[in-house]
């Protein structure tokens, strides 16, 4: 008889820091108790040690072995345990699971990425992929959007990209405060400022299900194809083995064929923004 | 095809033997109906032949209601299971479709099907919601299960489906490979009379291939009426001999329970944010449909239904998807 692996168990990992980026947004900061590596946009399953797990994709660098870092909305019951948290506690993860980003098609192209909200953690790993090949890039352009200016998260982000060669960042609010002098509106207006080469361009959307929505709607008026148009997915991924069922778009287990889709993958699926 | 032939009475006292060496569940019949019990020495003489179905699915002895999938122990040690019907049968093959993926195979269910023997019987009379010829399935199995056992008189006949049915064999020193042509004709009439028995009291029934469009191009209204008595039990699901969906509960050290789901239960898909998209009943009721004749289908290559009409005699809410499926044919 063959011995596999147990697809169940978690792998420990030890937590080192916890960085509050918002009210309600906290990045933890895991080293794995052994090697642990993960694509772009792929996600893992995290635990609190006997209360629950749930999906999260990390906010990190793929090219980083020895530390894995996860921003978590406290939204929920896990995620309320897991703000808690404090630095010396063990997490268990289970994971990389599903198909990331596919960055080598990206070679060539200007990548335009729409974030939204907490959507900013898988785009920021992203981020960090695209700067490590960004030889082969045209240029990177992110529009970014947050409900008010306290609820951005990773601020320094958009300094450092803007620093950065082939690079560029905005940001919008959907509500002012009194300290910010940036655009206000719906993340999707950043987009009318900007001019793209269509025949070079991909998006990536990723944050909340409407954000989602009308960022596609939109990258589709302007003129993006279908197929040029990624969307990072949020269902309830359970086991993250395509078995469990919780997470079934359609025929798509999002755990497994996803949670990164193109557009015109899905776009006849029932239920894809809700 | 080969045959083998045992006397009844020796095949009792070669099943008793072998619970020396095996754990054995069979099918037995009592005045509560046909379901699966251990086998002991005084239940052998029960075992149901010739007859569909057992209450439950062969489901339940691969996939617990509920098990330690981090530090439970797996099956090492040999069991057998006589009495599947074909329609369970048919119904492990999707289980092994995602169960046994490459990518992700479950060690636990593998080694429950590594080790288990299985004997099916041969239905030769039917349910009243047996349906499993409109699907596709016939009601015994030739290949799928390793052995079928049929009662013929004072005989039991066994049909060697696989090498590993045939090296089971071995163990009875009083089996005969059957030479009585009369007795496999006899079986074969059998067959043939349990099948145009099926195929007549499911006339009309749209069969396996036809289903996916139906319900696919259902109007809400048909969901609303059929899901009006619906309570949500999840009964059809936790019954049907396809359905696996499951939840994982955490335990102190990292632990993982793994227990059965439905998608027939309010907040199956409800997300941390709060979206649940199958929040009302009758797009939960018609989610089963869709998994089960829509999706599962275009994903996988074996059956999401076998047409064993447990469903319909499970539900406390008297809903009948034949009833749905000929209303929506017509």
């Amino acid at each position: 008889m063959t011995s596999v692996k147990n697809i169940y168990k978690p792998l420990k990992a030890k937590l080192t820091e916890v960085i509050d980026e918002s009210p309600l947004i906290k990045t933890f900061v895991l080293i794995p108790e052994e090697e642990f590596s993960f694509g772009t946009g792929q996600f893992i399953e995290l635990s609190v040690d006997g209360i629950g797990e749930a999906p999260f994709t990390p906010s990190s660098s793929p090219h980083v072995s020895d530390k894995l870092e996860v921003t978590v909305m406290k939204t929920g019951y896990v995620t309320e345990i897991m703000h808690n948290l404090k630095p010396g506690a063990y997490m268990g993860i289970r994971g990389p699971y599903g198909r990331g980003y596919p960055v080598e098609k990206f070679f060539g192209k200007e990548v335009i990425i729409l974030g939204g909200g907490c959507g900013l953690a898988p785009i920021r790993s992203l981020l960090y992929a695209l700067e490590h090949i960004k030889d082969k890039l045209e240029k990177v352009i992110l529009c970014y959007g947050s409900k008010t200016p306290a609820d951005c998260v990773y601020k320094p982000l958009f300094d450092r990209l803007n620093n950065t060669e082939k690079f560029e960042a905005y940001r919008t609010v959907d509500r002012s405060d009194e300290e910010w002098d940036g655009p206000v509106g719906v993340v999707t207006t950043l987009l009318n400022k900007l001019k793209f080469d269509l025949k070079n361009s991909i998006a990536v959307v990723c944050g909340p299900p409407i954000m989602m929505k009308f960022g596609t709607i939109r990258f589709l008026e302007i003129g993006f194809r279908e197929e040029e148009i990624y969307l990072s997915m949020e269902k309830n991924m359970s086991c993250g083995l395509g078995k469990c069922g919780h997470c079934m778009m359609g025929e798509y287990f999002v755990c497994k064929d996803g949670p990164v889709f193109t557009y015109n993958e899905i776009k006849d699926t029932p239920n894809i923004w809700s | 095809m080969q045959y083998l032939s045992i006397i009844k009475e020796e095949w009792d006292k070669a099943i008793e033997q072998l619970l020396l060496s095996y754990t054995i569940f069979a099918s037995v019949e009592s005045e509560f109906g046909i379901d699966y019990e251990i086998v002991n020495p005084a239940n052998i003489s029960k075992i149901s032949y010739n007859k569909a179905k057992p209450a439950t699915s062969l489901k339940t002895f691969f996939l617990p209601v509920k098990e330690n999938v981090t530090s439970g122990t797996s099956l090492k040690r040999q069991r057998v299971i006589i009495g599947a019907p074909n329609c369970d049968i048919q119904g492990l093959k999707i289980l092994d479709e995602i169960y046994l993926d490459k990518e992700f195979s479950d060690i636990y269910y593998r080694d429950r099907r590594e080790n288990t023997v299985l004997i099916s019987i041969d239905c030769l009379e039917k349910q009243e919601h047996c349906h499993c010829t409109s699907y596709g399935i016939k009601p015994w199995s030739d290949s799928d299960s390793d052995l079928a056992a049929i009662r013929n008189g004072d005989l039991i006949i066994l049909r060697v489906n696989t090498p590993r049915g045939q090296e089971f064999t071995n163990q009875f020193s009083v089996v005969h490979d059957l030479r009585d042509e009369n007795i496999i004709s006899e079986i074969e009439d059998a067959h043939k009379k349990a099948e145009s028995l099926l195929n007549e009291a499911n006339k009309g029934l749209p069969d396996y291939k036809e289903t996916g469009a139906i319900v696919k191009n259902a109007g809400g209204e048909i969901w609303k009426k059929y899901s009006a008595n619906c309570v949500s039990c999840g009964a059809c699901a936790t019954i049907c001999p396809t359905c696996s969906c499951f939840l994982l509960v955490d335990k102190p050290g990292f632990e993982k329970i793994k227990q059965l789901d439905a998608c027939q239960y309010p907040g199956f898909q409800r997300v941390a944010g709060g979206e649940d998209t199958l929040h009302k009943l009758p797009d939960r009721f018609r989610n089963r449909y869709m998994c089960k004749y829509v999706w599962k289908p275009e994903k996988f290559t074996s059956v999401a239904c076998t047409g064993c009409g447990r469903c319909i005699e499970a539900c406390i809410g008297k809903i009948n998807k034949n009833e749905l499926f000929l209303e929506l044919a017509t």
